[in-house]
């Protein structure tokens, strides 16, 4: 996919791409409105990471500039200004989801694959890994074409894993994940690692390869065995 | 006590004073007058009957003759001439009583009489007698100072303290949220104009200085966000590198989890600031049951996990009228906390009926004091990653919506009752 990251805090929009990157996503930076306004101009993006605070004009503007255009560029919004007003000015004009700095990476490239997946083309409302094929629009998995039953938050921890394939995630971002960031619950690392342990012996039990590793003193990697 | 029941008080009591040394001053000087007149009438008198002895050379019998009482006496020896005037009391056997008199004696020789002595009385009931009628004079003038005091008391807070009780009452409902200006009375009376004027100046500086907080306290949590974004986002870039011994393992995972709290703790105080800001204007009406069953849905395998029983017991179908993320918030953190502070085997009980919602949950004794509990950074337990501010929360919430929240706990059953019962709020 090619993205474009509108992020004012140059190490922030770096980090953003190198990461992205690895995903195999085709990542651009534009690091104020103009350059941003230029950018979607001349190119097309699957979506746009989008700061509100930018140094010399309002993201929210670039979206109106954006749809105005009738561009189909899919509106990712990241904000440190996590005010509501901005959220549901946002939302309404046309942006597709909000994600209020700080964030963890794992959730960013999920949420800008669920946007995404929105445009029903080229089967991005499936994922495939080996064996395992979930078709998010039903949300069904299966496995070597045999349907697996699982529970809410397995389903939704088996995504996150698919999205961030090949890539340490922590225990802190799939519990945000799973269960949203109000309620700090420090004891939910246990539950994460019960989930997961219930999760493998499923996939397991389907003749899946086993392929959640547990990666000393940060989380999980879901991966080649 | 009142300032003008003082001021009275002390006017009243000088009062007195004056009016006792008035009144003695006055008894002594209308009592020299008096003597002044009886002496004198003594002093004719005598100047008379001196005349008549020096003239006839006899001494007249004065038992008939003059108001005055006379009593002469004759001595054997010569006697020079001397006069003098002094007080007598006299018994008087028909009223059984001292009577009070005034009397002149003089003495004298004539070639007749070898010596006399001369002692006219007149009767003095007037000096005892004025001594009453002043008396009673500055008693009822007392009584009548009194009343006028009280009167003019009235009248005086009734009028001319009036401002400034309504003052008094502007300053006390005084609200540093609250937008309106002080309604100061106008007053031509300078202390007032200038305590209204200072009172406004102040109140007019403290809102200022309120909003320049607020203001303060968001931006920051905001500028901090994204510093914190940096972090995070680098530190998942980190993590992924294949070639970590475990000493920077070790490292990378505690500044991950000092980043974690910060972001916690900044995440919390925005939401405060915001809650405090009133950015949560939108509201609608909410069912407290579907809600708390959503929750507790969200929460079930956490809660299957740790074994926790919840019984639910909802009397009936509660509506509040409220911000969707306040609510949300809320109540997450209300059973957040009832699942966190429980036991592996717990329970939980949720009632909601149309005035209140009580969850009631098992757990540790409770270490720090009930009341403090809703206070910043307040720890219930030795959780190490509670940021004590989840309970801080749901009492900003809860004031911001004029509910009452109350925390009671008998040692490991701990219950919070959340009190939407006004009308105001809750909607059917």
């Amino acid at each position: 996919m090619k993205l474009l990251i509108v992020e004012d805090e140059r190490s922030l929009s770096r980090a953003i791409c190198e990461y992205l990157k690895v995903e195999g996503h085709i990542c651009e930076e534009a690091h104020n409105y103009h350059e941003a306004i230029k950018k979607t101009a001349d190119n097309t993006y699957n979506c746009l990471v989008l700061d509100l605070g930018l140094p010399d004009g309002s993201g929210l503007d670039i979206i109106r500039e954006l749809k105005k255009n009738k561009a189909a560029d899919r509106v990712l919004i990241l904000s440190a200004r996590s005010s509501l007003e901005d959220k549901i000015t946002g939302l309404k004009i046309g942006a597709d989801d909000y994600l209020s700095k700080p964030f963890h990476m794992a959730e960013l490239s999920a949420r800008i694959n669920s946007v995404c997946r929105r445009d029903n083309f080229n089967g991005f409302n499936e994922l495939s890994f080996n064996e395992i094929k979930i078709r998010t629009d039903a949300q069904e998995v299966l496995i070597n074409d045999k349907l697996l039953n699982l529970t809410r938050k397995e389903y939704d921890l088996l995504v996150f894993f698919m999205i961030n394939k090949d890539r340490v995630i922590t225990k802190e971002s799939i519990v945000e994940h799973l269960w949203g960031d109000n309620v700090i619950l420090t004891d939910s690392f246990d539950f994460i690692y019960t989930h997961v342990k219930n999760l493998r012996k499923k996939l397991l039990s389907y003749n899946c390869g086993n392929y959640i590793k547990v990666i000393y003193g940060f989380g999980y990697k879901f991966s080649e065995p | 006590m009142k300032l003008l029941t003082r001021s009275t008080y002390y006017y009243f009591v000088f009062s007195i004073l004056v009016l006792f040394f008035a009144g003695v001053g006055l008894y002594y000087t209308i009592r020299s007058i008096v003597y002044r007149q009886i002496d004198e009438s003594l002093i004719t008198e005598k100047t008379i009957i001196q005349d008549q002895i020096e003239e006839t050379d006899t001494i007249p019998d004065f038992s008939a003759s003059f108001g005055h009482q006379i009593e002469v006496q004759l001595l054997p020896y010569r006697l020079r001439y001397s006069q003098s005037i002094r007080d007598t009391d006299i018994f008087d056997s028909g009223t059984e009583k001292f009577l009070a008199f005034r009397h002149i004696r003089f003495t004298g020789s004539t070639p007749k009489y070898t010596g006399y002595v001369i002692n006219i009385y007149q009767l003095n009931n007037e000096s005892s007698s004025l001594l009453d009628s002043i008396g009673l004079g500055m008693f009822f003038l007392l009584v009548a100072l009194f009343l006028i005091l009280i009167a003019l008391n009235y009248l005086i807070s009734r009028n001319i303290w009036k401002p400034f009780y309504k003052t008094l009452s502007e300053a006390r409902s005084f609200d540093v949220l609250d937008n309106n200006r002080l309604d100061l009375p106008d007053t031509n009376i300078d202390e007032f104009r200038q305590m209204n004027d200072v009172l406004e100046e102040m109140t007019r500086k403290i809102k200022k200085d309120y909003v320049h907080l607020k203001e303060y306290n968001e931006n920051l949590s905001h500028e901090i966000q994204t510093p914190l974004a940096v972090i995070r986002s680098k530190l998942d870039i980190l993590i992924q590198n294949r070639k970590l011994n475990k000493e920077s393992i070790n490292l990378i995972k505690s500044i991950n989890e000092a980043s974690i709290r910060l972001f916690r703790l900044n995440q919390a105080l925005l939401l405060m600031s915001r809650i405090e800001n009133l950015q949560f204007a939108e509201t609608r009406k909410i069912s407290l049951r579907e809600l708390v069953e959503k929750i507790l849905m969200n929460y079930e395998e956490i809660m299957q996990l740790k074994k926790i029983k919840v019984e639910t017991e909802f009397a009936d179908k509660a509506m509040v009228n409220m911000n969707e993320d306040l609510a949300d918030v809320m109540i997450s953190n209300l059973l957040g906390n009832a699942i966190r502070h429980n036991i592996d085997g717990g329970f939980i009980r949720c009632r909601l009926d149309d005035r209140s919602l009580t969850i009631t949950n098992s757990g540790l004794p409770l270490k720090a004091h009930p009341e403090k509990l809703f206070n910043r950074f307040q720890k219930g337990s030795d959780h190490p990653d509670g940021i004590g501010l989840g309970l801080s929360i749901v009492k900003n919430i809860a004031d911001h919506y004029r509910m009452g929240i109350s925390f009671s706990s008998s040692g490991t059953v701990h219950e919070i009752k959340l009190d939407y019962g006004d009308d105001a709020f809750r909607l059917i």
